[in-house]
């Protein structure tokens, strides 16, 4: 197994990389563990003491729920995997409290217990409040995992196999206008060839627009031991906090099935 | 009514994004720039901001049953 970086944001919480001699069972192994076992907090419970916005109280717990919460996987157990037997105590819960009365309300209004633990994204609006409406609640958040509800889920992430393009010059009557049919812009013409831009290739979805133009020349392959990887956090973790989790995580599943083995006669 | 806080299909928050997107519009920004520059890349998140109408401001002066 070979794993090659290819980008990284400032904000790390974009990553793509490449992995090498794997075959798709554990390419979507490696994906499932990050959507399903990956924990992260979100709000679960909502307790609304005033609101007399137009907004439903259900309406506005659900948007709660789906706010993400920048997490701190070493202070936190999963609620279901706690001491206290999945009642809420101070290691699997976190309370936090809004409250509002005038104009639009934001998710930094929110006053959290932990600082470690806060909306990822202080701009989202929540609802708007006009002259004498009011909103006061209690929420509280819990390390949960996306198998549970999608909104534990920390991350988009998908892959596909490593795109070929093989490229036969001889035939190529007008370069110019195979570089101009490709929506990804991965070819150019470089001294009146057409050639690949290194560059951009792993953009390439192998659409075939390319090889409709010129079809004799161009051929498109998927390599199938090769595998590009997405990861687009959603803002709780950091891509990399999150694929060595889900690594973590996938050992510990093994350990326990190698255990269930072993008590096997 | 309000600006969802995720896109409905790939989960991605965009609710953030929406006070920005709007001020940027209405100084008369075309939205396809908005959107790139917000980072905003796949279809599905793209639509959520070309599709919404902003009812809050009149929704909020009628009685809740
Ligand atoms: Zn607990
Ligand atoms: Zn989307």
């Amino acid at each position: 197994m070979e794993i090659i970086s290819l980008t990284q944001d400032k904000s790390k919480m974009n990553a793509s990389f490449i992995i090498k001699k794997i075959d798709p069972t554990i390419a979507n192994t490696l994906r499932r563990m990050i959507i399903e076992e990956v924990p992260t907090m979100a709000i679960e419970d909502v307790e609304i003491m005033k609101n007399n916005s137009v907004l439903y109280d259900e309406i506005i717990a659900h948007r709660l729920g789906l706010l993400p919460l920048t997490t701190d996987l070493k202070s936190y157990v999963v609620k279901s995997e706690c001491k206290c037997e999945g009642k809420g105590c101070a290691r699997c819960t976190l309370q936090m409290t809004l409250k509002s009365k005038n104009g639009m309300v934001y998710a930094s209004d929110f006053k959290s217990k932990d600082p470690k633990v806060v909306p990822a994204y202080p701009k989202t609006p929540i609802v708007k409040l006009l002259k004498g409406q009011e909103i006061e609640l209690v929420a509280t958040a819990e390390l949960g995992k996306g198998k549970d509800h999608i909104k534990w889920a920390p991350c988009m992430v998908w892959y596909k196999y490593k795109p070929i393009i093989n490229i036969t010059q001889a035939n190529i009557k007008d370069p110019e206008a195979v570089v101009k049919v490709c929506p990804k812009g991965v070819l150019e013409v470089r001294s009146g060839k057409l050639e690949i831009n290194q560059k951009k290739l792993m953009l390439c979805n192998l659409c075939a627009a390319c090889a409709d133009e010129a079809p004799n020349s161009i051929k498109l392959n998927e390599k199938d031991d090769e595998f590009v990887f997405y990861i687009e956090s959603f803002g709780q973790l950091k891509a990399k906090e999150i694929i060595v989790t889900a690594l973590d995580m996938l050992k510990k599943e093994l350990s326990v099935f190698e255990e269930a083995l072993n008590t096997m006669k | 009514m309000m600006i969802p806080v995720r896109c409905f299909s790939c989960g991605k928050p965009i609710a953030q994004h929406w006070e920005e997107y709007k001020e940027r519009a209405e100084n008369g920004e075309s939205r396809k720039e908005i959107l790139d520059s917000l980072g905003i890349t796949r279809f599905c998140c793209r639509a959520m901001f070309l599709g919404h109408v902003d009812l809050i401001d009149t929704a909020a002066k009628f009685k809740k049953f």
